[in-house]
């Protein structure tokens, strides 16, 4: 950290908040708040004697409340830039001064109680998302009793307990009579893996973090006993399996169960957990005079605020979705902006050091190169047929299309250079002003065609999206899944490109069936496309139920790359339908629509010479 | 607000009850066979023109 505050190219904004991000890959603009801290930064020597005539004790954060600090302060021992923080909610008043002994205290008069917010400006070329993420607070889970009893405490509150910049200078001590504990009971995968509370995800370093605490208690207390009480212990990384050998070697105690309730003696303060040792199958009971909860990780709670101003996707446990897991796994789906630490997953140092110096090397690719190579799969807008109604503006889930104005003339503009592809802009114009390169209405249209040219009746229509159900098809062909042939497929990019039109011409082809299918809401490749999808599904089975056409003939699925089985399975399904859709009610529906085609031919035609008049 | 609403799989046809939230698309899948093209349906007007 030293050294990125000391870095010439580097540039820290310490005590600061990203307030508005605007802007594309290569053109972002970042309005930053930078906060008042109420002490000159540059002037400020931390020598400490402001703090030591503060009056105001309040808990320490950095100390999990183990220790207290004043309402000036440093936040931590090693922090960039290294100068005074004053609380102003926690000082006693500086308008009027009611207090002012740290001014009074300041050799330097680097305290300015006048000092104001700031906003600063940048531009930047690209972003790196690191914003860490937050701890599991264990206080809705009764049974271990850390709300009732003070032995039981977190990892972190561990973590700061043995550290020797802790509150008790690295002497591991128990909070109810500072003596150390002879036996400490870890309890694992507290707030992950569970379906009911927490989280459903492992939280990946809680093991290792345990069995290198449990290593460290042994290090400073040779006389110290541990438990682990666990469901099961994941060391795969390099050097794990090692270090969870040894810690067992030293003799470390691992119980597999995870106790259902711990119970204070009200004597003594040891603590008596109860729990199902699955390996034997007895119910056991183990005192313990200190219990260490083993908690997991979570996305920030203000997360949301930034993922609004970057239009990132998060998968259903909140973590930031990548571009591709596999081949772009540092990329968010907006280009330009990439992912370090655990804002994608829970990861531990190591992971997080080589996921942010891979972000930063994709990053300086595009900085170097100075320009940006994009895939030809963008939005086209022919402002001809456009009658600003912004529709495309609305739903483009990256912002690429700025809003047009009708009274000063001014059309929507389509940023390539943000605009994915997706093609939801397309589906919803309702002029078809907007043409997606590869995947144009024509080009569409045409495949319907060849699908249903001969024996209609035999074929059903599938639309499936490149990244998820198209994905989940091949999943199935490699699993050697079957499936009818009936079922003919044809590519999207994103299912947010299927045109209501696409759906009503398969009709008027003769098509029995129709499936529209996409990514999972939670893994949509384009950010919330999929949510317009289901929108207009929605409005088409009105529309066929109006028209009077079965809305059973469209069906939607969602299906994920690696649901090789749901995809046949669907398909399987789907055939059964087609089977009971009869010749008589396919050419009925063709009669409909050929005629609803008609009208709305006069319709277009009408609304296409208005607009050019106009 | 979350409110109660008629829902409609339209692969086996099982008629449901769930919650709704007026403009928050959610995913749905049928709680019998696990389709997702489930339709809301609309409660029917009781206005004269409906009749």
């Amino acid at each position: 950290m030293m050294d990125v505050g000391r870095h010439p190219r580097i540039k820290l904004f310490a005590y600061s908040e990203v307030e508005h991000i605007s802007g594309f890959i290569g053109n972002f603009n970042v309005k930053i708040r930078k906060k008042a801290r109420y002490v000159i930064e540059d002037e400020c020597t931390a020598c400490g004697d402001c703090t030591k005539d503060c009056p105001v004790v309040v808990p320490d954060e950095y100390q999990q409340g183990f220790s207290s600090r004043k309402a000036i302060y440093i936040p931590f021992p090693q922090a960039v830039p290294s100068a005074y923080i004053l609380n102003m909610e926690e000082c006693l008043g500086n308008n009027p001064i009611a207090c002012g002994k740290c001014l009074e205290a300041c050799e330097k008069k680097c305290i300015d109680y006048d000092m104001k917010d700031e906003i600063i400006e940048v531009e930047v070329g690209t972003i790196i998302v690191a914003t860490g993420l937050d701890v599991y607070d264990p206080t809705e889970l009764d049974e271990f009793g850390y709300r009732s009893y003070e032995n039981v405490i977190t990892s972190m509150e561990f973590e700061r307990l043995i550290c020797a910049g802790g509150p008790t200078a690295g002497h591991f001590v128990r909070p109810t009579d500072r003596k150390v504990p002879r036996t400490v009971a870890f309890i694992q995968c507290v707030g992950s893996r569970s379906g009911k509370r927490g989280n459903r995800y492992c939280s990946n370093i809680c093991c290792m973090n345990t069995i290198k605490d449990t290593l460290l208690l042994y290090d400073h207390y040779p006389e110290t006993k541990c438990k682990v009480f666990y469901i099961d212990i994941r060391a795969f990384g390099k050097g794990f399996e090692q270090m969870f050998m040894r810690s067992k070697e030293v003799g470390v105690e691992y119980i597999r169960g995870i106790p259902g309730e711990v119970v204070e003696d009200p004597v003594t303060r040891n603590l008596i957990l109860t729990v199902e040792n699955t390996t034997t199958g007895r119910v056991e009971q183990h005192e313990v005079e200190m219990v260490v909860l083993s908690v997991g990780m979570e996305q920030r709670s203000d997360f949301d605020r930034l993922q609004k101003m970057l239009t990132l996707s998060t998968t259903g446990d909140g973590f930031v979705l990548e571009s591709h897991p596999k081949l772009k796994p540092v990329d968010s789906p907006t280009r330009g902006v990439f992912y370090a630490g655990c804002v994608e997953s829970p990861k531990g140092i190591t992971e997080s050091v080589v996921q942010s110096s891979a972000a930063a090397a994709r990053a300086s690719i595009i900085l170097n190169a100075g320009r940006v190579k994009i895939e030809a799969l963008t939005a086209r807008l022919d402002t001809s047929l456009c009658n600003y109604c912004g529709m495309c503006a609305r739903v483009c889930p990256y912002h690429a299309i700025t809003p047009p104005d009708r009274k000063l003339g001014i059309y929507p503009e389509i940023i390539e250079a943000a605009c994915a592809g997706c093609g939801t802009c397309a589906a919803e114009c309702p002029n078809d002003a907007i043409t997606m390169r590869h995947f144009t209405d024509a080009q569409i249209m045409a495949q319907i065609d060849a699908i249903l040219e001969e024996k209609p009746l035999e074929k059903i229509v599938a639309f499936a999206c490149n990244w998820c159900s198209y994905a989940g098809g091949d999943n199935a062909g490699t699993s050697r899944l079957q499936y009818p042939p009936s079922i003919r497929l044809i590519r999207t990019m994103c299912s947010g490109r299927v045109d209501e039109k696409f759906v009503l011409y398969a009709f008027q082809k003769g098509a029995p069936l129709v499936l529209v299918s996409g990514c999972h809401f939670a893994d949509c490749h384009y950010i919330n496309a999929v949510t317009w999808t289901q929108r207009r599904v929605e409005r088409l089975w009105n529309k066929l139920e109006r028209l009077g056409i079965r809305p059973e003939r469209l069906q939607l699925e969602w299906i994920s790359a690696a649901e090789g089985q749901k995809f046949a399975k669907v398909m399987r399904e789907l055939e059964e339908l087609r089977k009971k859709v009869t010749p008589e009610e396919v050419q009925q529906t063709r009669e409909i629509l050929r005629r609803e085609a008609e009208k709305e031919r006069a319709r277009k035609a009408k609304r296409v010479e208005a607009l050019r008049s106009a | 607000m979350p409110e109660k609403a008629k829902f409609k799989c339209l692969r086996c046809g099982y008629l449901y009850e769930d919650k709704y939230t007026p403009g928050v698309p959610q995913e749905r899948a049928c709680p019998k066979c696990g389709s997702n093209s489930v339709r809301r349906l609309e409660e029917k007007s009781t206005s004269p023109g409906n009749r």
